[in-house]
């Protein structure tokens, strides 16, 4: 009965966050931006591609773009969601909705669940919009239904929700846009990380680093500690594209970035509603 | 239905509240009375839970004013008004109808019959970035009027009225007299506070200095700016 009652009020206001933004001039500019590069690179499926001196074919090379393409949009709605995240609480306080909403007999913690829903559903949508084209594109253009392309979209979804709940926390801490920053920042260091994990793991590179009567290094080092409690939103992301590949994975290893990013999302969530609830609200 | 109990606020050092206590009863209509920087909006912002007291406890509708349910039938008009300006005034009454949960045409008769009371009819579908600020006062009262509360709490609702506006607004809360509202409301412009209200609470400095009936605080002879100056003045 309590759920019944709570339920509504985080729905309306979900609802009027995710109307909200998308009457923003700036968010159409973004979408149609986003809408027209994935048109651009629908070319780049028609090329002919050479590797060692053999021509690949067609669903060989729409494999691989569809990857590239994936990426690149995932890490832009990325962006486009902590753009839109930062300045949600300000704009809301400014407008006067924070406390048309609070002054109604509604919790804190469903205004902020109802903020983090819209959120979330716009990110989630505007993702899976882009993503649908490049499906459509790849789909009727070239005959290569790739429904995993979707599934894959969705699942890269716990990163965006990651970064709505992240950036929401922080812009309660500092200015908004060092909390965009900051989460950029977290983005990027996760991504250049996994770029140097890669590389060590090479033969090339251990036969670097293995110098002759070097002795044997410990298996965990503090920054391979830092690194695996890092938010794994690269790894959520290849393990997402690894969909898109048909790539076989086995064990726990691999499922490892969602259920860091899902607890991370967990964990900061926990703070932002325990913040919020002591926010004096002007 | 209000009721503080050495209710304070402090910021560091700075005492905005200091342990004030009254009581509003039911059906009472009350002003909250102080110059600038008395510590009013603070009160009020304690009461719908805006903000925690330091110390001391607040209630409303006999629940503490932490529990979100303590709103319930509670109307709200916060000082200098803001309303997303991408909204029409019809736009921002319904959706505070729905934020109570009021049925779709619940809502639009409410809204309808609300529109007219605060003198709106015409307007009520332009843009808000194209209203004058004591038009969007007007539909902040409205607002606070959706799902017919049994309590306004009024923070400086005349702010930006031109004189018409604000006798149409004294008039108009004069008329929920009837309904059997309680009134809260915080306000600079005495004058209309002595036609308006029954009892008075003058704070200064975050401490209460009187609180009573208008016609005990104000002796024969007088007005209730000169019993404010002299009290306020020390």
């Amino acid at each position: 009965m309590k759920t019944k009652k709570a339920l509504p009020p985080i729905i309306r206001i979900a609802k009027y966050t995710l109307i909200d933004e998308v009457r923003q001039k700036s968010f159409i500019i973004m979408f149609v931006i986003c809408a027209i590069f994935i048109f651009l690179v629908r070319g780049c499926y028609q090329g002919n591609y050479m590797v060692n001196g053999q021509f690949l074919d067609a669903a060989t090379v729409v494999r691989a773009v569809s990857k590239v393409t994936f990426h690149v949009i995932g890490a832009g709605v990325m962006l486009i969601t902590a753009l839109l995240s930062m300045r949600v609480f300000r704009r809301d306080r400014d407008d006067g909705m924070q406390s048309c909403i609070l002054s109604k007999p509604i919790d804190r913690w469903q205004y902020v669940t109802g903020k983090i829903i819209g959120l979330w559903a716009l990110s989630v949508l505007f993702m899976f919009i882009l993503h649908s084209i490049v499906f459509l594109i790849t789909s009727i253009n070239l005959q290569v239904v790739m429904p995993e392309y979707l599934m894959a979209s969705m699942l890269c979804s716990l990163n965006l929700l990651f970064v709505v709940i992240a950036v929401l926390l922080l812009s309660l801490l500092m200015p908004d846009i060092v909390a965009f920053l900051c989460v950029m920042g977290i983005g990027v260091a996760g991504l250049a990380a996994d770029g140097i994990s890669a590389l060590s793991q090479s033969q090339m590179a251990q036969a670097m680093i293995q110098q002759p009567g070097a002795l044997p290094t410990s298996d965990w080092t503090w920054w391979k500690v830092i690194y695996y409690l890092w938010p794994k939103l690269s790894g959520a992301q290849q393990l997402a594209s690894s969909l898109i590949s048909s790539e076989a994975f086995h064990g726990f290893g691999p499922i490892y970035p969602l259920i860091n990013v899902l607890l991370y999302c967990l964990i900061l969530g926990t703070l932002l509603f325990r913040r919020f609830g002591k926010e004096d609200l002007v | 239905m209000i009721e503080l109990n050495n209710a304070t606020k402090r910021y560091d050092s700075l005492a905005a509240v200091d342990g004030v206590s009254f009581s509003v009863k039911t059906g009472e209509y009350f002003a909250l009375l102080g110059p600038n920087g008395a510590g009013k909006t603070t009160i009020v912002k304690m009461l719908l839970g805006f903000t925690r007291p330091t110390s001391g406890s607040l209630s409303l509708n006999g629940l503490p004013s932490t529990q979100a349910a303590c709103r319930t039938a509670v109307g709200y008009l916060s000082e200098n008004l803001h309303i997303p300006p991408y909204l029409s005034g019809w736009q921002y009454l319904q959706r505070c109808a729905e934020l109570l949960d009021i049925s779709r045409s619940d809502a639009t008769d409410q809204c309808r019959r609300i529109v007219e009371l605060i003198g709106m009819q015409g307007r009520e579908y332009t843009k808000v970035n194209t209203y004058s600020k004591g038009m969007i006062q007007r539909f902040g009262l409205g607002a606070a009027l959706i799902g017919n509360p049994k309590l306004l709490i009024l923070d400086e609702p005349t702010a930006g009225l031109d004189p018409i506006g604000i006798r149409e607004i004294r008039q108009l809360l004069e008329s929920l007299k009837h309904q059997g509202m309680t009134i809260f409301l915080n306000s600079h412009l005495l004058s209309e506070v002595e036609k308006i209200c029954d009892t008075a609470a003058i704070i200064n400095r975050g401490k209460l200095l009187v609180k009573d009936k208008i016609s005990a605080i104000v002796k024969d002879g007088e007005a209730l700016e000169d019993v404010f100056v002299r009290l306020v003045k020390g």
